[in-house]
């Protein structure tokens, strides 16, 4: 198997991973897939923003489905109240993406650190 | 290429070095200049730290972002929380299906085919729309809201747990026999909202706050619904009025205390129940006596703390309508009743609207969350509604200690022991707190310094109120229903009956305590001879029941006469100062004067009615004083404005602000001398109400009464005060609205506001322009005014229509429609069709939901 297909593939079951975990409540899920995602990838300037996307992706996705569904408008008018933004709803938004990415992103720079100080990850993902 | 970031590191270091220029100059620490290799994992770690840190625990202002906004189950689904359908349900404990239909404006209908499932339903429903409120209610009462908010409650929690509603609420529920029907409906109820709890959770359906807040609520229990109904007690009859009277005592002087403060009220009133009234079995009441320094001392002490409390944990007077008017004075030939009981104006309201039908219980109005029953409503033949009756029912007790018999009291001639309860207060975010509280014969030690104080207060009695009220419900008679109330206790309420035979009735039912001896409107010697020894029993408390005239009212105005026998409390700050009640009385009269006929609309009309009965009465000696005298241009204008006033505080009325802010220049030109040569330490504005009642008295029959002449002032008459305060209000106005009366409408001066229950400003309602003041029937007070009608209702039994309406929605949620759904109709005095369950089951956009065990 290439390393891109390997890569591809632990990319796929760590989304699939990560969703399901989601939806049972792990908000975390995107920080260990974002792990997982650096220490199988040699590259972390590919890795990192693959990490970003996975958690954007993550807490994104059902955001879109929620917004799609029941319309988002009202919610994140009253979170931005409640957060004492007055009604400025895009800030909850960003705020929401903004974890998910930056739990992503931060997991798969610990990934990419772990396989550059623990060479038995990088033989498993060399080869 | 190499497979380790760190091998590329240097080469992209070198390039950030290029691109910023030679590194000459720089320092490292010590010497030592950290390699990339080193930088790198440290940097990971820290910003990985620092986000998981935000996302655990949160930051700053912000919650815990990681399970607070998780998409998925996070406070992000409210939004699906807010959409209602039909569905199928599965609740645990069911005895039979039961049906839930929601209106479009989300009134909900209950059918259920035993008692106890009506119960329980009624438990998941309110759970389902409104269980942050009830956790925040009981936690209130519980004294634990420093769980879940941190030390800024603690204040709170310390005075509820020792003021006592747990310990009330505990030995109430032990109390009720396994056969008790309100003993099945608490069980029954409980078992609902904690269906609710399960199936939120596994939802993830929670209400956002506590996602927010990073709880999750613990199971309801029966004691918790005994609790919220120690809230309402609390917040309605608990009165440091005493701690007062005792300090305007010390400082004014008994004589003027006496004389400004008095016990039956110095003005008109209409109290609805004229007598004749039976003969006292208790002795007369002292006349007022002066206080000792260490008596003042020590109320000033406990007043202070009491003051430092959030709002709505002391009584600050009441404000709420009734009336009835009998089928043979109504233009449909049934009896007509209206009721609007006014409280804090919250978002979500303190009322859920809703019909429970069962074999044995049918009622349809609205209800406290955490409560399983109707409070204020109608049932197949009566229709009731309450307003708070005012009379006094605390006491404060100076215990009498001394150092040879340390942690003990004397009381009737021997030393007693303190018994001592203990509670541990869990603080968010710090070490729990380890409260004893102190019980004396009187009950609970709420001393602050000074002399040990213990407070009897009427809504520790343990009392069955709900049982009460189950039997009201189930009641379709006068008799049945005084009979109901005979056990009523606390807080006090007037309650107001109307039949469908054309009856109607009044009473003031609950628990009026007698003192053996002393003066109970300041702190009592607890050495036993002040001690409560009694009520007043249930025959004698005020009551009518089809008057002749044909009319009952009740707006928290004392009552009964000078007559009445006994003494239920100061017109100071106990009862209100009369002027709701005044004008409604003169609206029925009026208009059931000579014959004439009142319809439902008449009862509309009435509830928002912006008369103001004091304006009515001072604004013409006002305008007659003004008679003759030089006036400028401005103080001309504002004199024909209120000479041509019809004296209705509507927005675009001018003539309205220039009354209300007169009454308060008089007020303080006749008070403020007073109050700073005496150096007055209570704040004039909490006893307007006693003094305004004065001022009207003296300017209507006695304009050279001894106030008016105040330190400093020269010899003077009301005429002279009235004069000068309308100089200062015109000047004052012209300062802040500009030089044209005409244009200094009430609306810009005045606004109300619902304000949010966690008093999170964003999700209130308001402030907004609004008519009415605290003398109007559309009760108004303050500014922004945050009480009023919290609950409008008016019944018409002639034509069977129940009509209701109350400010804000079902639904705590704020992106839920139902969450302000019904301000604007509240707003502009409109009313919905309060529908039977058969009406809103085939209304359109009903939606049903089908509990199935």
């Amino acid at each position: 198997m290439s390393r891109r297909l390997l890569f591809a593939t632990i990319l796929l079951i760590v989304l699939v991973l990560t969703a399901i975990a989601f939806l049972h409540g792990a908000w975390w899920a995107p920080f260990v897939a974002g792990i997982a995602v650096g220490a199988v990838s040699d590259r972390a300037r590919v890795a990192i923003p693959v990490g970003a996307a996975i958690g954007l992706l993550a807490w994104g996705a059902p955001l879109v489905y929620e917004q799609v569904q029941y319309g988002l408008g009202p919610a994140a008018s009253s979170l931005a109240a409640i957060m004492g933004f007055g009604h400025q709803g895009t800030i909850p938004l960003v705020l929401t993406l903004l974890v998910g990415t930056l739990l992503g992103l931060t997991g798969a720079w610990v990934g990419s650190v772990a396989r550059s100080w623990l060479p038995v990850l990088q033989r498993a993902t060399s080869r | 290429m190499t497979a380790d970031p760190a091998v590329e590191a240097p080469i992209r270091t070198d390039k950030t070095q290029a691109a910023q220029g030679p590194a000459v100059g720089r320092r490292w620490i010590g010497g030592f200049r950290p390699s990339r290799r080193a930088i790198n994992p440290v940097a990971a770690l820290v910003v990985s730290a620092a986000v998981l840190y935000a996302a655990l625990f949160g930051a700053g202002p912000l919650p815990a972002l990681g399970p607070a906004f998780n998409p998925v189950t996070g406070a992000w689904t409210m939004a699906a929380a807010a959409q209602v359908g039909n569905e199928t349900l599965h609740l645990a404990g069911l005895q039979q299906p039961v049906s839930v239909s929601l209106e479009s404006d989300g009134t909900a209908h209950i059918v259920a085919q035993t008692d106890h499932d009506l119960f329980l339903a009624t438990g998941y429903v309110h759970a389902r729309f409104r269980l942050f409120q009830m956790d925040l209610m009981r936690r209130q009462g519980e004294g634990r809201l420093s769980q879940v908010i941190g030390k800024a409650a603690l204040d709170s929690d310390r005075f509820e747990l020792q003021l006592g509603l747990l310990r009330t609420a505990e030995l109430e529920w032990s109390q009720l026999t396994s056969s008790d029907p309100s003993r099945e409906a608490l069980t029954a109820y409980a078992q609902g909202v904690n269906d609710r709890i399960s199936e939120a959770e596994s939802r993830h359906q929670l209400d956002a706050m506590f996602k927010l807040l990073g709880y999750e609520p613990a199971p309801w229990t029966p004691i918790d619904t005994l609790i919220v109904k120690g809230d309402m007690t609390q917040t309605l009859n608990f009165t440091d009025t005493p701690l007062v009277i005792a300090q305007l005592d010390k400082s004014l002087g008994a004589d003027l205390t006496s004389e400004w403060f008095p016990v039956l009220p110095p003005n008109q009133q209409s109290p609805y129940d004229p007598g004749p009234y039976g003969a006292a079995t208790s002795g007369p009441i002292e006349a007022m006596s002066q206080v000792s320094d260490s008596v003042a001392a020590t109320a000033a002490a406990l007043y202070q703390r009491l003051a430092a409390l959030p709002p709505g944990l002391i009584a600050t007077g009441g404000a709420s309508n009734n009336w009835a008017v009998a089928g043979s004075k109504s233009a449909s030939g049934g009896a007509l009743m209206a009721g609007d009981p006014h409280l804090h104006l919250t978002l979500p309201s303190i009322w859920f609207q809703l019909t429970m039908d069962s074999p044995g219980y049918h009622a349809s109005g609205v209800s406290i969350p955490g409560t399983p029953i109707v409070l204020i409503g109608h049932n197949q033949h009566i229709s009731w509604s309450l307003t708070d009756a005012q009379n006094q029912q605390t006491f404060y007790y100076l215990e009498h200690e001394d150092a040879a018999h340390p942690g003990q009291y004397f009381w009737k001639g021997a030393w007693q022991k303190y018994k001592t309860v203990s509670y541990d207060i869990p603080v968010l975010g710090g070490p729990t707190e380890h409260l004893a509280v102190k019980l004396s014969v009187h009950g609970p030690v709420i001393t602050q310094r000074g002399q040990t104080t213990s407070v009897w207060w009427a809504g520790n009695l343990p009392s069955q109120d709900l049982d009460a009220l189950l039997r009201v419900g189930q009641a379709s008679n006068w008799q049945e229903f005084r009979d109901a109330l005979r056990d009523w206790h606390s807080p006090t309420h007037n309650f107001v009956y109307a039949d469908d035979q054309g009856n109607i009735g009044l009473i003031s039912a609950g628990y009026y305590p007698l003192v053996a001896a002393g003066q109970p409107w300041l702190p009592m010697t607890g050495t036993g001879e002040d001690d409560v020894t009694g009520t007043v029993p249930y025959d004698a408390i005020p009551q009518v029941y089809d008057p002749s005239d044909g009319i009952i009212w009740s707006a928290n105005q004392r009552q009964v006469t000078s007559d009445y026998p006994y003494y239920i409390g100061t017109a100071s700050n106990f009862f209100d100062p009369g002027y709701r009640a005044n004008e409604i009385h003169r609206v029925l009269s009026q208009g059931t004067a000579a014959g004439g006929k009142l319809s439902a609309a008449d009862m509309m009309a009435l509830q928002t009615d912006t008369r103001d009965f004091l304006a009515s009465e001072i604004v013409p000696v006002l305008v007659q004083t003004l008679a003759g005298k030089k006036l400028s241009p401005s103080e001309s204008a504002a004199r024909d404005l209120l000479a041509n006033w019809d004296y209705r505080m509507e927005t675009n009325s001018a003539a309205a602000t220039i009354w209300s802010s007169f009454w308060q220049s008089y007020l303080g030109e006749t008070f403020d001398p007073w109050w700073k040569s005496r150096a007055v330490s209570i704040d004039r504005q909490e006893v307007n109400d006693a003094l305004g009642q004065d001022l009207e008295a003296w300017t209507l029959g006695d304009t050279a009464n001894r106030a008016f002449t105040s330190p400093g002032s020269g010899q003077r008459t009301a005429f002279d005060v009235i004069l000068k305060a309308f100089h200062a209000t015109v000047g004052t106005l012209t300062k802040s609205l500009g030089s044209a009366p005409k244009t200094w409408t009430w609306g810009r001066v005045h606004t109300r506001e619902l304000e949010n229950l966690a008093q999170i400003s964003g999700l209130s309602y308001g402030p907004r322009a609004d008519r009415g003041d605290a003398n109007t029937p559309l009760a108004a007070g303050g500014d922004p005014s945050t009480h009023g009608p919290s609950w409008r209702m008016v019944v018409d039994w002639g034509t069977g229509t129940f009509s209701g309406i109350y400010p804000g929605g079902q639904s705590e949620n704020p992106a839920s429609s139902w969450y302000t759904n019904r301000v604007d109709t509240w707003w502009s005095g409109l009313y919905a069709p309060m529908l039977s369950a058969d009406q809103a089951s085939a209304a359109k956009a009903t939606v049903t939901w089908n509990l199935r065990s």
